[in-house]
């Protein structure tokens, strides 16, 4: 397990490395997860090894207050999040624009970074997320008041109830649901500056689908597209649309990453 | 020459005892344990197993490439057996070092 000291805050991190990649310096995709009971491993599970299998540098982290990174009482601002991407980013030595893929909360962390730093990213891929706007934070509100109440998904065993106990820590010993939904949020106008591709996947029967509208209004060059047959946990529950999909974009939008292209891109 | 499968159980029990730490003490692990029911497993010990794997086999054993492979309900369903298996098929596969 590796453990990293950023911001002023341990956080628990992963790497895949390119397979095959001859790259001196390989495109790189971090992958955010989603808020309270998420962690890094939905993406290791499901979608790091099928990157890095196609030459990406794969790198994914722990929220803070998730998972295996430390917990602090305070500092659950959106902008908090952000600062952790940037430390890490710096970290990892990342010095080319960054693929960023956020699943839910972890999208809007990752449009929150590409906002104050447009010239860093290559693009950014939403699942079931919104850029950080008013009803989308209010939205989120809601639901960590209510995951304080009952934590959803009905599990059974001890993996369940480690997840349950973590959810009501981060619910009951820390400042999140006060803090998240204070966060300062860019003004409309901010996101002009942002014009990296983005991709918007969202299931079919989820609520968060409603903010299409308003996202691509904001963000007029972002392609939507919806998934049959999945809810709000649509990572999870179409793996392996939401697999070829995001594959499919990074090929477009990385021209590096393998698929036998051409060449001459770098010259 | 096979990978001998007597010592790759014991690696990867040993393995799995120190991703359980405290919980997996007097845990019986089985050939026929499952990871999250019989084992109490939940996802970021999967990742941790993966790096233990990495740090034990290299290259040689592609762990995140099996469970990539596997939908939430096979994950869930996965045995110790099965990992033993998935070793040691990947241990046979490779060149024997000369």
């Amino acid at each position: 397990m590796t453990l990293v000291r950023v911001n002023g805050v341990t956080l628990h991190v992963a790497e895949l490395p390119p397979v095959a990649g001859d790259d001196m310096e390989p495109p790189t995709v971090v992958l955010v997860h989603g808020m309270a009971g998420d962690n890094l491993a939905s993406w290791y599970l499901t979608m790091a090894h099928p990157l890095a299998a196609s030459g990406l540098r794969v790198l994914m982290y722990d929220l803070r207050g998730h998972g295996r990174s430390d917990r602090p009482a305070r500092g659950y601002a959106l902008d908090d999040f952000a600062d952790d991407l940037e430390g890490l980013l710096d970290h990892w030595g990342v010095t080319g624009r960054v693929h960023l893929v956020g699943n839910s909360f972890g999208g809007t962390v990752a449009f929150a970074y590409a906002l104050r730093h447009p010239d860093r990213v290559a693009g950014v891929v939403a699942i079931d997320s919104a850029p950080p706007m008013p009803e989308w934070f209010a939205r989120m509100s809601a639901r960590l008041t209510r995951a304080g109440a009952d934590p959803g998904r009905v599990g059974a065993g001890a993996a369940f109830a480690r997840r349950l106990r973590d959810v009501r820590r981060l619910l009951s010993e820390t400042e999140i649901v006060a803090e998240l939904p204070a966060s300062r949020l860019p003004a409309p106008a901010e996101f002009a500056a942002l014009t990296c591709p983005v991709l918007c996947l969202y299931g079919r029967d989820s609520r968060v689908r409603e903010l299409a509208g308003r996202t691509e209004q904001l963000l007029p060059q972002a392609r939507s597209v919806v998934l049959d047959g999945a809810g709000h946990s649509v990572l999870i529950e179409r793996t392996a649309e939401v697999r070829g999909h995001l594959l499919t974009w990074l090929r477009d939008t990385a021209p590096f990453v393998t698929t036998g292209s051409e060449g001459e891109r770098h010259g | 020459m096979p990978a001998d499968k007597t010592v790759i159980r014991a690696d990867i029990e040993a393995m799995l005892r120190a991703v359980l730490g405290d919980f997996g003490t007097d845990l019986p692990i089985e050939l026929d344990s499952t990871f999250r029911d019989d084992l109490g497993m939940e996802s970021l010990d999967v990742v941790s197993l993966a790096g233990r794997l990495q740090s034990r086999f290299g290259d040689s054993v592609n762990f995140a490439q099996f469970v990539a492979g596997l939908d939430v309900s096979s994950m869930a369903e996965l045995k110790v057996g099965d990992l033993v298996d998935f070793v040691t098929r990947s241990l046979d596969q490779v060149p024997a070092a000369s």
